[in-house]
Order: C-alpha cells, then sequence, then structure tokens
C-alpha cells in the first residue's frame, strides 16, 4: 500500500517532533507519548518499504532507551559514563528529528516540496535555498566519499597528522567541487524559468486527504499533551 | 538583469554554502558531547573550523540580504535538530547585522568583511542563549533526560551569566581571526585556480 503525505504534513511533522523531543521526558506518560510520537515516522517508513533503515532507528533507539533506564542516573561518574551519556544522548534527542527529517526528504520530490513552498507563500529566497539544501546533503556527502578514497589511493591517510592540514586537504577539494555542481544547478534552474518574474505553475497538485488530518490531529494533540503534563497544569 | 535584485543563482549559492556549513557544524558538535567543557570551546572551534568556506561565500556576496537568508536557513536547520526557538531570533539578528556591515564596506572592503564574518560567528553563541536564560529549568531538563550531575555542573560552570561576556568576545575574535586565515587560504587556491 503506498501512503501519500502531503508535504506540508511532513513540514508539520519535523517541527512537532522537534518541539517534543526537546521537552524531557520524566513520568511514565510523557515517556509513553514521546515513544508514541517517536513511532510515527517508524510506521511512515514501513509504508515506504524502508525496512532497512527503519530496522536500523529501531535497534539504535531500544538500546538507548534500556541503557538511559538502567544504567544512568544524575549520580554517575566517570570516563565509561560520560561516554554512555554522550551515545544515549545523542540517539534519544536527536534521532527521532533526524529520521523524521530524513524521512520527508527521502520521500518528498522536489517539486512537490516548492509547490507546497508556493501555497504556503514563502519567499522564494527561503523555499529555493532550503530546497537546495535538502538536496545537497546527499551531494556533500558523495563527494567527500570520493575525497577521501582518492587520499586514500595516495596514501594521505590524516594530513599528515596536521589539524590544519586536515581540515584543508578536505575541505578545499570539497569546495571546488560544490562550487562547480552549485554553477550547473544555477544553469539548469535558470533555464526552467526558475528566476523568471511570473506566477510558476506546478505540475502537482496538493491535497490534503484523510491520513493528513490524521497526523495533524494526532501530533498536535500529543504535543499540546506533552507540553500540559510538563508545565504541570494537571498534574 | 537588475544588479540589486537577489536572483536564483544567488539563493542556490545560499542553499549550498548553508549546507556545507551544516554538515562542517554537526561533525565538529558532536564533541559536546565528550566534555561540557568543549560546548564552551565552540565559540573558537567553529569559526575557525568553518572559516574557508565562509569566506569563499564572502567572495560570492554582491548583495544585500544572501547573509540574512543564511542566518535564516541556520536558525530553522538548528530548531530542527532540537536545539530550540530561543536561540533562532538572535541568530538571525547576528545574520542581519553581518550583512549591514558587509553592505557599507560593499561586500568587497576586506576590513569589513573581517568584522561581519566576526558578527557572523556570534550565531554560536546564540545557542547558548536558552543554557543561559532557562538555566534552572533546563539544568533539570538536563538531568531528567540521563545526564550527569557532574556534566551539567561542569556545564554551567562554563556558560553562565558571568562567563557569556567573555564568550561573545572570543567568538568575536575567532569569527576575525578566522576571516583573515580563510581569506589566505581562498587566495592561495582558489584564486590562482580562477575559481573566484
Amino acid at each position: 500500500m503506498k501512503l501519500h503525505i502531503d508535504p506540508r504534513t511532513k513540514l508539520f511533522m519535523i517541527f512537532a517532533v522537534s518541539i517534543i523531543v526537546m521537552i524531557p521526558a520524566v513520568s511514565p506518560a510523557t515517556w509513553a507519548l514521546r515513544t508514541g510520537v517517536t513511532l510515527i515516522p517508524l510506521v511512515l517508513l514501513l509504508f515506504e518499504k524502508k525496512y532497512i533503515p527503519a530496522l536500523a532507528f529501531t535497534v539504535l533507539y531500544a538500546v538507548a532507551a534500556v541503557l538511559t533506564l538502567l544504567f544512568i542516573s544524575s549520580e554517575s561518574t566517570g570516563v565509561l559514563y560520560a561516554l554512555l551519556v554522550g551515545y544515549c544522548g545523542i540517539i534519544v534527542q536527536f534521532m527521532p528529528s533526524v529520521i523524521t527529517a530524513w524521512y520527508a526528504i527521502k520521500t518528498t520530490k522536489i517539486d512537490e516540496f516548492m509547490a507546497a513552498m508556493q501555497k504556503m507563500h514563502m519567499p522564494d529566497g527561503i523555499s529555493v535555498s532550503l530546497a537546495v539544501v535538502m538536496r545537497f546533503f546527499p551531494t556533500i556527502k558523495e563527494e567527500y566519499g570520493s575525497i577521501s578514497d582518492a587520499m586514500k589511493m595516495r596514501g594521505i591517510l590524516f594530513g599528515g597528522g596536521k589539524v590544519g592540514k586536515m581540515l584543508e586537504y578536505r575541505i578545499i577539494p570539497l569546495l571546488f567541487s560544490c562550487v562547480n555542481i552549485g554553477e550547473e544547478l544555477s544553469a539548469a534552474a535558470v533555464t526552467r524559468g526558475l528566476g523568471a518574474p511570473v506566477k510558476r505553475s506546478s505540475i502537482c497538485e496538493l491535497k490534503i486527504g484523510a491520513a493528513d488530518i490524521t497526523l495533524f490531529a494526532v501530533l498536535t494533540v500529543s504535543t499540546a499533551a506533552l507540553i500540559i503534563l510538563k508545565t504541570g497544569i494537571v498534574g | 538583469m537588475n544588479d540589486k535584485k537577489l536572483g536564483v543563482r544567488d539563493f542556490i549559492t545560499v542553499g549550498i554554502f548553508t549546507a556545507i556549513l551544516m554538515v562542517i557544524e554537526f561533525a565538529f558538535g558532536m564533541l559536546g558531547y565528550i566534555h561540557p567543557y568543549v560546548v564552551a570551546g565552540y565559540v573558537v572551534i567553529l569559526p575557525l573550523a568553518s572559516c574557508i568556506p565562509m569566506m569563499l561565500f564572502y567572495t560570492k556576496t554582491e548583495k544585500f540580504g544572501m547573509l540574512t537568508i543564511m542566518s535564516v536557513l541556520i536558525a530553522i536547520l538548528m530548531f530542527v535538530m532540537g536545539m530550540g526557538w530561543l536561540g533562532a531570533p538572535l541568530i538571525i539578528v547576528s545574520g542581519l547585522v553581518a550583512d549591514l556591515i558587509a553592505k557599507k564596506g560593499g561586500y568587497r572592503s576586506f576590513k569589513c568583511t573581517v568584522i561581519s564574518n566576526g558578527f557572523f560567528s556570534l550565531w554560536i553563541c546564540a545557542n547558548y542563549f536558552p543554557v543561559i536564560v532557562t538555566a534552572d529549568s533546563y539544568r533539570q531538563g538536563l538531568l531528567e533526560a540521563g545526564y550527569t550531575e557532574e556534566y551539567c555542573n561542569n556545564l554551567f560552570g562554563a556558560i553562565n551569566i558571568y562567563t557569556i561576556g567573555i564568550l561573545v568576545v572570543v567568538c568575536f575574535a575567532c569569527g576575525c581571526l578566522g576571516a583573515v586565515i580563510g581569506k589566505a587560504v581562498v587566495k592561495k587556491h582558489f584564486e590562482k585556480a580562477g575559481i573566484v
């Protein structure tokens, strides 16, 4: 089954999840809420048939959650604990929003994203730049991989042990290729009339469906519930 | 083409450099989990690490607004990564100030670029803002999230209302220093290759 979700809903999802993970979970109720929200992108990933990332994320998150519950308290000290805290902190705090963002980026086509941005009346500057940022992370990873390979082939591992050289050897070639890709990208965009002073039409029709409304409702309610629980209005 | 207005080309440049900057910040930002003093050390590490892309970006900046858009994007990305919304307006303010200063130098004056980069680096300090303003609840939040007492003591020893002044000054200085270093590197590699 293919579930189609509007880009605007995905944006809202990123927004809601980053608010929720920022609020520390203490009581069982907040823990449950937070875990529940974390499950949403997971389920969506399964719908998209991305089983391996979903599984990897579940394992990482489960291990971190169990470790946090069993071993870490505010009294523990020492190097091992510091590393443990680091690992769990990164996973528990960042992974939910990272996986949500990853899901949104993976499943949104760029024209859908632009159409959604246009419907929300975002200025061109923000929407175009944001689209480029979203698309550029994989490119950077790819280019960086190629640079590392090239360096390995020539037997340069860590820039001869100098931190400055290490940065220089990696960043300069990366910048070279990124600037070139940028030029090509602009040329392609201008050819397709991105800079034209008219209102662009879009080939993709955006519709808010039942799934969107459900997601919206669930996220809004859980965010509100978490904030109420946290501020202690109810208890 | 109108020279004063920002075009698609500029937006794409902004997007690319923001992406590069974010990758660098993220790679170094992870170090903060090792020890809280590293979190305070961001003011030195990050401006220096990101100086080369920043200076290359400055050579591509000719119009007002590019730096501001970049800071807006950084603010959005920082929010998504769970840094909170308190710092976001400050990030945008630092970008705007940097933009105004660079504009004063016509985006060509070296002196203005150095000072502008110093101000732009202050967005790093903006991320400390929640730590200081909401110190008590932030501390409790960290403890509840499973951080150790030791980590918190060190963190709030390093970043508090008294040290923030020093941190801001150091950050500004490192931003300026980074600009000088970055300029030299850009000159060495990119101007020779004819990319700039």
